[in-house]
């Protein structure tokens, strides 16, 4: 954890970072409805359902990762799979979006599935 | 354990047209007319008189000089602080009261107002789908959950044996309630003002303390900020640069 003098020789910009994280959370929220309305076609129910949701919410993430964070993150030093480079904290960009998303999808699968299945 | 055959309900496909379609709609119209109500009530700034004006900007000088102690020279900061604690520990006002003060009342009127706007769209709604959708049986959920939810769910329906997946038009009202940030953000942008649930987030969330608030005392604010700055321990980011420097270079 780097101490208050590092933050303040090498400033953070909190626009910035609030323009990431709102990006990210945007693109989740969306994908998340989108992935509701494929699993209520597909009829899917219960635990098969949310495993189908965490799994597609984890590759989105993932391939956010490869294609907006990687290049100039690997660039710059970083390990692979760390996102300091653009995130405050590396819960927040892996796991954030899987609780946001939820209730979205709750209410497509519903929805499809209702109007598909049931 | 024997495995009871799902249970079928043959609905009515019009139930879609006139329960399902409605609600969803209605409650995407209610999300955006709160957004653009909230932006359309938001009261401009209240003008400040300007002995008051000159209070704050004086403190915020302070809280600046305070915060970026760092980016200044030894001699400068040190000319700063004296300069600002002197004129701190001079000034003095007596504190307004916040029921006569008009700007007091103004801030209070601008909450009532935002809870109005998340309350009353909220009501009617309740009340309309009650009023003329209680006793639907409209979706079936894609899981499974527990008898508990049975009367939140088909609120309406009195059928005993029914199972709790099925649910009324109310609790697709919820579903929307909770649901439909994705759309508002869609079609609004993301710091939009329409969903209930930010909202109250945002009102469960520790407000910041109010500055420049009516009631607050500025006399004492004063001589707090002029206590902060005579504790800072002076250092600059420039201290030990050159080494910085080195090392960076040395790595590349």
């Amino acid at each position: 954890m780097p101490t208050e003098r590092e933050f303040q020789v090498a400033p953070i910009v909190p626009e910035s970072v609030m323009h990431n994280t709102k990006a990210l959370s945007n693109l989740q929220s969306l994908s998340a409805s989108i992935f509701g309305v494929a699993a209520g076609i597909l009829g899917l129910e219960s635990y098969s359902g949310f495993l189908f949701y965490f799994i597609f919410t984890i590759l989105t993430t993932i391939l956010f990762y490869t294609f907006r964070v990687a290049p100039t993150s690997l660039k710059s030093g970083l390990g692979a799979f760390d996102t300091s480079r653009y995130f405050r904290t590396q819960y927040e960009f892996w796991a954030g979006g899987v609780f946001g998303g939820l209730a979205g999808y709750i209410l497509t699968w519903t929805l499809f599935y209702g109007l598909v299945r049931a | 354990m024997a495995q009871l055959p799902p249970q079928t309900i043959q609905r009515d496909p019009q139930l879609f047209y006139w329960i399902l379609f409605p609600i969803t709609v209605v409650m995407v119209l209610t999300g955006i007319l709160r957004h653009y109500a909230t932006v359309l009530m938001a009261s401009p700034p209240k003008k400040v008189d300007q002995p008051a004006l000159k209070e704050q900007r004086s403190l915020m000088h302070g809280v600046a000089v305070r915060s970026n102690f760092h980016a200044l020279t030894a001699p400068s900061f040190k000319a700063r602080r004296e300069f600002l604690t002197t004129a701190f520990d001079a000034a003095a006002t007596p504190p307004a009261n916040p029921m006569t003060d008009p700007g007091a009342m103004d801030g209070m009127m601008g909450m009532m107002k935002n809870n109005m706007a998340m309350m009353i769209p909220n009501t009617l709604i309740m009340s309309w789908i009650n009023t003329f959708f209680s006793g639907f049986v409209i979706l079936k959920l894609p899981f499974p959950i527990t008898i508990k939810f049975k009367s939140m769910l088909q609120a309406g329906v009195a059928t005993k044996e029914m199972d709790p997946r099925w649910m009324s038009s109310i609790s697709w009202y919820f579903l929307c309630y909770f649901g439909l940030q994705f759309v508002f953000n869609f079609l609004l942008g993301s710091d939009n003002a329409a969903s209930q649930m930010a909202q109250q987030m945002q009102g469960m969330a520790p407000q910041a303390p109010n500055m420049f608030g009516p009631g607050v005392d500025a006399n004492k604010q004063f001589q707090a900020e002029a206590e902060n700055l005579a504790v800072i321990k002076h250092y600059s980011v420039l201290d030990d640069v050159e080494q910085r420097l080195l090392e960076g270079i040395k790595t590349r």
